[in-house]
């Protein structure tokens, strides 16, 4: 099945800011794929040239192969959810979704059909200047929905909703890929995505750092566990550590945090060296962990995090998190 | 482009704008009235004819409200100065989707720039022309109620419609598609109307001042030109250009300032 949405070497530059840099990503066709990354990562300059609303400067950014501008009818293959505040205050929602529809060719009975759908069927005729964000972000969602698009861009959807919105918000985009739809949506936070999402599309500084399944993301983040441990013989258990091919840290003064390691795997080896301890702390990583230190990695200059498995045992690299398990659990 | 122009329709009415603009059009245009009224005799000042020959105001003898030819046409076309409304309602029609942000939309529903700025100088085209046409009606109303109350006749007013209104509908279209042009340049609201206004009111009439020859070549020299058909004028009105020439010297700026506000537009990043 061909891509819904293909970004190829795609280049931002405003000025000397560098707002996306050979960016290249794909989204399937009928999969949620969440877009994330820290805030000024450059995912809504991105977005917004798929949409042809922000120049390219160099690279594509296609649906099945077309430019936005190129669509022939675009919003009726294409529906876009960009900022909450993109309405004229004193119009109706109503009367917002008809000059969409008309603008763009829908039947006017789509109208009330996309109201009811997002929830908004009771305040149609009230004025959206007097609209909480939350319904701003619905009407937006309303407005994408109008020509019925087999393509939805969601930036930032979750951005100012209660945890009930954020909840409905999942259902509403689940629902969307359970009839066919392919969605990308935009976020900084994982966490309020990750039940969401099929697969993810990493970036930090307008760079790709890795595109992959939530699957295989949330299987990196069952390896990236570890132990903290607060022990008075600090300095004998660094000496036992150094001996050992294991990537460890030392946090204060009496605690040293070891990547990768489990209860199981520790335990004895403390015992073995005798090593008396005051705290011990198995340490899980989350799909939120991993996604911080893939983009601060990132950011940080830090090689490849993003790359392979790493199963190499033996090789721990001394960067924190993405660590395999020392020795195979040995 | 008609469902681009039924969707600037149905903007443009769901916002306070035209109805503002309309309800100080008609104010404006009834003082205006009141003006002609109370000055009927003193000098018949004004873009459809009489003007001020350099030796003050002309004394006219007659009944006691408007009568001549001159006077007749200043009533009918009393609110000819409500084209700068229409320009402002071209440049609001443009910077009010920028104001709001609505332009994002609008760019999504009509993704090729210049094909949406067509649609807004033709929604211009069109509220210009309702514009003269509330303008004229007001006119025609509460003017020549006013002129069948003091005595005068109504039909002696309507004869002068042909030679005014055409001309009066002319120029608000045409304004109102130069507000758009200036809008697509211009699209920071304030700045828009600032500088709109700011030429109109202040800058235009330095320029002649300093520079009589540049009368004819300004918008509002251009716009006098364009509305005096068959006009008969002594003075000012020899160093403006034929009606045509002023209507086409509109047009190119109006092109222009569309044609330069379009290419702006393409090139810029709607974040």
């Amino acid at each position: 099945m061909p891509s819904a949405i293909e970004v190829r070497s795609l280049t931002k530059h405003f000025g000397n800011v560098h707002a996306v840099e050979d960016l290249s990503f794909s989204v399937e066709t009928g999969r949620v794929t969440g877009f994330l990354g820290p805030n000024g990562s450059g995912k809504t300059t991105t977005l917004r040239m798929l949409l042809g609303l922000v120049k390219i400067t160099s690279g594509t950014a296609t649906f099945g192969g077309r430019r936005y501008q190129e669509l022939d009818k675009p919003d009726h293959h294409v529906g876009a959810v960009l900022e909450a505040t993109s309405f004229h205050p004193t119009r109706r929602a109503e009367d917002h979704l008809k000059m969409v529809a008309i603008g763009s060719g829908i039947p006017l009975s789509r109208v009330d059909a996309t109201l009811e759908l997002v929830g908004l069927a009771d305040v149609a005729r009230r004025r959206v200047g007097k609209f909480s964000l939350g319904m701003r972000q619905r009407l937006q969602l309303a407005t994408a929905l109008l020509g019925d698009p087999e393509i939805l861009i969601l930036d930032e959807p979750a951005n100012g909703l209660d945890p009930q919105g954020i909840q409905w918000l999942r259902t509403f985009i689940r629902y969307q890929a359970s009839v066919g739809r392919s969605v990308l949506v935009s976020s900084h936070l994982l966490s309020e995505m990750e039940e969401t999402v099929d697969d993810v599309v990493i970036v930090s500084e307008g760079r790709l750092v890795l595109q992959t399944t939530l699957a295989e993301l949330a299987s990196r983040a069952g390896t990236s566990s570890g132990m903290r441990v607060r022990s008075p013989e600090i300095d004998r258990l660094t000496a036992v550590l150094q001996t050992i091919p294991v990537g460890f840290r030392p946090l204060s003064p009496d605690t040293v945090a070891i990547d990768g390691a489990t209860p199981e795997w520790l335990g004895p080896v403390l015992a073995q060296n005798q090593i008396v301890v005051y705290e011990l702390v198995h340490e899980r990583g989350s799909l939120e962990d991993v996604f911080l230190q893939l983009t601060q990695g990132f950011a940080a200059g830090l090689p490849g995090t993003g790359e392979g498995d790493g199963a190499a045992a033996g090789q721990a690299p001394p960067t924190p998190g993405l660590t395999p398990m020392p020795g195979g659990g040995a | 482009m008609i469902k681009i122009i039924r969707a600037e329709w149905l903007k443009l009415r769901t916002t306070a704008v035209p109805w503002v603009l309309g309800g100080i059009a008609m104010v404006i245009n009834g003082l205006l009235i009141l003006v002609i009224f109370l000055n009927h005799g003193s000098s018949g000042g004004g873009p459809f004819g009489g003007g001020d020959n350099g030796n003050g105001p002309t004394v006219v003898f007659g009944p006691n409200y408007p009568h001549t030819v001159q006077q007749l046409r200043n009533l009918v076309g009393s609110g000819f100065a409500g084209y700068l409304l229409a320009l402002l309602l071209g440049v609001l029609i443009v910077t009010t989707e920028f104001r709001h942000k609505t332009v994002t939309t609008a760019f999504l529903i009509t993704p090729v720039r210049p094909v949406m700025v067509g649609g807004k100088l033709l929604m211009a085209a069109i509220a210009g022309a309702g514009l003269a046409i509330i303008m004229f009606l007001t006119s025609m109303i509460g003017g020549g109620l006013t002129l069948v109350g003091v005595g005068g006749s109504y039909s002696s007013l309507l004869n002068q419609v042909p030679a005014v209104l055409p001309g009066m509908v002319l120029v608000f279209i045409l304004f109102g598609m130069l507000g758009v042009g200036i809008g697509s340049v211009l699209t920071n609201q304030v700045a828009a109307i600032v500088v709109t206004l700011g030429w109109f009111i202040i800058l235009e009439g330095i320029l002649v001042s300093l520079v009589h020859g540049a009368a004819r070549w300004v918008p509002t020299g251009a716009a006098e030109a364009a509305a005096n058909i068959n006009r008969s004028r002594s003075g000012v009105s020899s160093l403006l250009f034929n009606w045509w020439q002023g209507s086409l010297l509109i047009v190119a700026y109006g092109l222009i300032f569309a044609a330069l506000g379009s290419y702006i537009l393409t090139q810029r990043d709607i974040t």
